[in-house]
């Protein structure tokens, strides 16, 4: 038994009382053994299988097999790369940006603060159909506001055709997530240590030089968390595409969510086993991504230091 | 110069708090107004306000039912997961044990998963087990995928408490149970308050699991009512601007009432 354990925050574990540790993580290990881990494994499983309401049939890697060749699923792997790459650096980039101004001590600072994140408190289902309203060709105000200042040409059904739909669907998460991560960006601006920012002031340190040398480089580690979060929440995304799009026109905005929902209880094939290996597919891309990102960023942390 | 720089700052911030807020206050404006007027202009003000709206779509399209299926399902589901996930949180703060980081991190990095790993398999067991298509089976749920950020959250804050509180409370014959129920809970109200509130926002706009595990029409909750209302309205846009008012007026009460601890909790998850 170390010395100085007292100081140590789990010395309660001295005594190891297993009843009262037992008591106290069961109910939450059994809710995750049976609705998270057991479903886990058994999507896997599926995953090896042709599974019918009734029958389950070994099939081997056959599902797998399909899946490599299957142009929809890279096509919804390519939109959901896209997506969760795009949005990041918009959101975080253009909230960094809000974030300072708001820094700056601007009167009002606390009224945009709270107006602007009020979209993330919106479920996507209202946001989807807002913006579907928004985006609508006879009388959506972006195509109103076209036709208005004579550019009646650029109107366009911006969710309607392919190589639109992708791009307005992601400006809709990053309208939607800007405030949220201004907010985060802001309390991170604000346990800066006033006197490093000062001290570049009598220096003569311009804005811009402030910002890149200064500013950035100590609020890192929340820039990067809120890449992550961004990426992660975008992998997941669904909702939005299904109240708006649906996937349409042509697969261009098929994420792999929605197209995983469509191949389990929309397409009338009644298998869930090819979904469960798109799914399995997937958990391991998104896992290998999130850690790749983590990696990458902490290996620059080290360079840089 | 300095007082011409503000100035311009201003404008734009008020151009983006335009863009940001815009929607809903158009959505808002289409609330009061009939379908016919908004075809007539779509950006007019409402005149005569036609508040008779929002009774409309509460009784005639069983927005009454959606609601109260929300209320009891994220109320039941946000309970719980507090309560396991505060327990859980705190034996891992508060014991040392072999295996207490691997539990951790076993819960914790459920975080990433993408929803599809367990959606499939977990239509199949809700219906094997009777609970698909039931707000019970709903709200086990929830619970299940809100359990990692709740009990990652808790943790942190549980931690941070100094041990001599719990020495003192041992000294005084406190058991376990006491010192968590007596001691941690209450000085944790905060840390708490946070993951209800996120727990609550985020199941309140849940849709995926809902649209997988319910579709009897008397078990929708919130957004699958919305999402069923545009299919039987279609083109009854200022129907629909109601009903997404009606929506959202919750979730904006709260906002108006405690924007700051809502805004702490939502970025809770975000910030180290």
């Amino acid at each position: 038994m170390a010395a100085g354990g007292a100081a140590r925050p789990h010395d309660e574990g001295l005594r190891r009382p297993w009843g009262a540790i037992t008591a106290f993580l069961l109910p939450a290990l059994l809710v995750y053994a049976a609705l998270t881990a057991y479903p886990a494994f058994r999507t896997l499983w599926n995953s090896f299988h042709e599974v019918l309401p009734r029958r389950e049939t070994f099939i081997g890697l056959a599902n797998y097999a399909e899946l490599i060749q299957d142009e929809i699923f890279w096509k919804a792997v390519r939109n959901t790369f896209i997506w969760a790459c795009a949005s990041p650096l918009i959101e975080v980039a253009v909230a960094t940006l809000l974030a300072l101004a708001l820094y700056a001590k601007v009167p009002g600072a606390r009224f945009f603060r709270i107006a602007w994140f009020t979209p993330v408190l919106m479920s996507y289902i209202v946001v989807g159909i807002l913006w579907a309203w928004i985006y609508n060709y006879d009388w959506g105000p972006i195509n109103v506001a076209l036709r208005a200042v004579g550019l009646g040409d650029w109107a366009q059904p911006w969710l309607g055709q392919p190589d639109t739909a992708l791009p307005a669907l992601i400006f809709v998460t990053s309208w939607m997530w800007v405030g949220f991560n201004m907010v985060v960006m802001l309390a991170a601006l604000h346990s800066l240590p006033r006197e490093v920012i000062e001290a570049a002031e009598l220096d003569n340190c311009g804005w811009g030089q402030k910002l890149v040398f200064i500013i950035l480089p100590m609020v890192r580690a929340t820039l990067l968390n809120l890449v992550v979060l961004s990426f992660i929440g975008k992998m997941k995304i669904f909702d939005l595409v299904w109240i708006t799009t649906k996937g349409n026109p042509l697969w261009s905005t098929e994420t792999v969510s929605t197209y995983v929902y469509k191949r389990a209880f929309e397409w009338t094939t009644f298998d869930l086993g090819y979904p469960s290996t798109i799914a399995a597919v997937w958990f391991v891309i998104v896992l290998a991504a999130v850690l790749g990102l983590t990696h990458l960023f902490r290996l620059r942390d080290k360079l840089e230091y | 110069m300095d007082v011409l720089k503000k100035s311009i700052l201003l404008l734009l911030l008020s151009g983006y708090t335009l863009f940001a807020a815009g929607p809903f206050v158009w959505a808002a404006m289409m609330s009061l107004r009939t379908t016919t007027e908004i075809h007539y202009d779509h950006f007019g003000f409402p005149d005569p306000i036609h508040w008779e709206k929002y009774p409309e779509a509460w009784f005639n399209s069983n927005y009454a039912i959606y609601f109260t299926n929300s209320t009891q399902v994220v109320l039941a589901a946000v309970i719980i997961v507090t309560l396991i996930g505060a327990m859980a949180a705190h034996c891992l703060a508060r014991y040392r044990f072999k295996l207490n980081r691997l539990v951790y991190f076993v819960l914790f990095s459920t975080i990433i998963f993408p929803p599809q790993i367990t959606i499939i398999s977990l239509f199949q067991i809700l219906v094997q087990y009777g609970l698909y298509n039931s707000k019970l089976g709903l709200t086990l749920v929830y619970v299940a995928i809100q359990l990692p950020l709740t009990v990652y959250i808790l943790e942190s804050f549980f931690a941070r408490i100094p041990s001599d509180l719990f020495d003192a409370a041992r000294m005084d014959g406190y058991s376990d149970w006491q010192i968590f129920w007596k001691v941690s809970l209450p000085i944790a109200v905060p840390a708490v308050a946070t993951t209800v509130i996120l727990n609550f926002i985020l199941l309140w706009n849940e849709f995926l699991f809902a649209v997988v595990l319910i579709t009897d029409e008397v078990n929708r909750t919130l957004p699958l009512g919305i999402q069923r209302f545009i299919g039987d309205t279609q083109e009854d846009i200022g129907m629909i601007a109601t009903g997404l008012m009606i929506a959202i007026i919750p979730v904006i009460v709260v906002y108006a009432f405690f924007s700051e601890k809502l805004i702490q909790g939502m970025t809770a998850g975000a910030v180290k």
